[in-house]
């Protein structure tokens, strides 16, 4: 089975692909396609909230590049789990994508973060992950933040 | 059960664009259309005459050969920080990289500024409400403002469906103008010859350029492509098409509204007001009160769009500028949910709304001055003085980075962009030395916050490296 774990760049995302990891068992899963994906027209298309910037000169930051290390940074995590890791960086709007991606892979599963609880993700038109769950070809795996676990693995 | 070998495990990295030529077209005309001729036909026009299309030609003749330099800079470096990326690849000079961007900062709050009071003023012409009634004036701008900054906050914004609906919305405007226009003519509501007629006494040459220095807050936006040079699909083809196809057609657009404009209203009518004088003229064979309503909102949403792409440059600005520790670090943080630099909006909001807000106590005190409509000026100064920048760096960097693919833009043509950036530049200065103040005002705030950072950064040297 081929999965897609998309990040985007936050804490909660890495938390969620170890969180994948240690739900999933590695013998079922031959691919696992880490996707983020920048959106070109947002305040700013891709935040990396996991690894410092590299460029040196004060003007060279790129968004690409900041997805690019994100991706990483999150394929690492199964470095020597035994699926095949792909990584992917898309442009666009981030379910849509992600939901495209999952087609062109013909994945199994989708696994992603839910973003933060309470009131914004309720009120604001919905978060990415609740609208890759309503169209994706694919079962979703959403993890939620755990509380009193930074890691996000549940304690013990 | 098998353990994979390294050459099997490590999968392919793929990397996918997604701005079409087509797209990227859309979102410069979407950019360049809102940002002025709703607000400031009247001005332009009350400066030169009924010749004032003269200056919409010039001024987008000259930002188009700025777009050309643009299109040449972004084939090399595609990437999102624009004019302050070429100048520090040409300069290496951090002063003046740091002063580009403060530059730019400013320009855009004045530019949300700006088209903030030109919203209300259409607001106004559709409720009815007095455009002397300061207060409410005020609160309707801030709402604005406050709305748009939510709409960012969310996230709306990142539609490319939307911004292309958005373009259409504001070209069919612009053409309801172009129509009337086409009637007047045929019905010789006014004698052509207006088109050449000019107000003042002095040199026609002076009166264009006057008249350019007032319309060219019109032509800016276009630099906001540099924003989604990253993610376009064959940049060294798609831009160059895009940025000058782009503001060739804002240039037929601008020239034909002007020109219609002249011809269905007097002169002295359009002077210091909107396109809704136009409206007023009442020939098209639909009742005004419908039209006014229709064209009004029409032009909201056109001086919407702009603000928010304004809006959402600035915020980036702000971004980048906290993500290499050039400001503080808490501009960085962004919304766990929406992604949306939520520190950055809500701080340019703010500052605008400040400016919004100092504007209005000093109408209501007595005098004439209008802050907004100051800046607006200053940020024309500041853009042709980095637009000629830009196009001087992208002679410069001739020869270095260059592949089978770079773009290479007309000599000759750049040579004279920042000729025509230079004169309007001096002429503005010349004419309006009080901008010199603001100018060295904003300057000297750069300035302070370039010694602190540097001071802190000396500082906090150290105890980085420890960690």
């Amino acid at each position: 089975m081929h999965v897609i774990v998309a990040t985007d760049g936050s804490q909660a995302s890495f938390a969620a692909a170890r969180q994948f990891q240690w739900i999933a068992d590695s013998r079922e899963i031959t691919h696992v396609t880490v996707v983020a994906v920048v959106s070109p027209y947002a305040a700013v298309p891709f935040a990396n909230e996991l690894t410092e910037r590299r460029n040196t000169e004060p003007t060279d930051f790129s968004f690409q590049d900041d997805a690019a290390s994100a991706v990483a940074h999150v394929a690492a995590v199964f470095d020597g789990w035994g699926p095949t890791i792909h990584t992917q960086v898309r442009s666009g709007s981030p379910a849509a994508e992600i939901i495209r991606a999952a087609v062109d892979t013909g994945a199994g599963l989708i696994s992603l973060a839910s973003g933060s609880r309470g009131l914004t993700a309720t009120i604001l038109l919905g978060t990415t992950a609740s609208r890759v769950q309503h169209s994706a070809p694919c079962p979703v795996l959403v993890c939620r933040p755990t509380s009193g676990s930074p890691s996000g693995l549940p304690a013990g | 059960m098998t353990t994979p070998d390294v050459a099997q495990s490590a999968g392919r990295s793929e990397l996918k664009r997604s701005i079409t030529a087509k797209q990227l077209y859309f979102y410069v005309v979407g950019d360049v259309l809102g940002s002025g001729i709703y607000v400031l036909i009247g001005l332009v026009a009350a400066a030169v005459g009924g010749a004032f299309w003269m200056a919409f030609l010039a001024g987008v003749t000259v930002a188009t050969v700025t777009g050309l330099a643009y299109a040449e800079l972004v084939t090399k470096y595609p990437q999102a920080a624009g004019a302050s990326l070429y100048v520090n690849k040409a300069f290496r000079m951090p002063v003046l990289t740091f002063f580009i961007t403060i530059c730019m900062l400013s320009a855009n709050m004045a530019a949300v500024g700006s088209l903030a009071s030109g919203f209300v003023r259409y607001f106004a012409g559709v409720v009815g409400m007095s455009e002397d009634a300061v207060i409410p004036a005020l609160l309707i701008a801030l709402a604005f403002v406050a709305v748009l900054t939510l709409v960012n906050l969310i996230g709306i914004t990142e539609s490319v469906v939307a911004n292309v609906v958005m373009t259409f919305i504001e070209l069919s405007g612009l053409l309801i103008i172009v129509v009337i226009g086409v009637i007047a003519l045929f019905q010789g509501i006014s004698d052509p010859s207006v088109l050449l007629q000019f107000s003042g006494e002095g040199s026609k040459a002076i009166a264009v350029v006057s008249g350019v220095s007032l319309a060219f807050f019109a032509m800016t936006g276009f630099e906001n492509a540099a924003n989604v040079a990253e993610e376009t699909i064959d940049p060294s083809r798609a831009f160059p098409r895009a940025l000058i196809g782009g503001m060739v057609t804002a240039g037929v657009v601008y020239v034909l509204v002007s020109v219609a404009a002249a011809l269905a209203v007097p002169v002295d009518v359009l002077a210091g007001n909107t396109l809704l004088e136009v409206i007023r003229a009442d020939l098209l064979p639909i009742p005004v009160s419908v039209m006014l309503v229709v064209f009004g909102l029409i032009a909201m949403v056109a001086i919407s769009n702009t603000t928010l792409v304004t809006v959402v440059a600035q915020s980036r600005i702000l971004y980048g500028m906290a993500r290499e520790d050039v400001v503080p670090a808490v501009f960085e943080k962004v919304h766990p949910t929406r992604r949306s630099p939520y520190v950055a909006l809500l701080f340019g909001a703010a500052v605008v709304g400040v400016l919004l807000v100092i504007g209005a106590l000093i109408q209501l005190s007595g005098s004439d001055l209008d802050v907004v409509d100051r800046l607006a000026t200053i940020t024309v100064v500041f853009l042709h003085f980095i637009y000629a920048l830009v196009i001087i760096a992208c002679l410069t960097l001739r020869g270095s980075d260059e592949t089978a693919d770079t773009y290479r833009a007309n000599t000759p043509l750049l040579v004279f962009g920042i000729v025509g950036n230079v004169v309007v530049l001096v002429y503005t200065l010349y004419d309006d030395p009080g901008a010199l103040l603001w100018v060295a005002g904003l300057l000297a705030v750069g300035l302070v916050l370039f010694l602190a950072q540097r001071l802190s950064t000396k500082r906090a040297a150290p105890t980085t490296k420890e960690h």
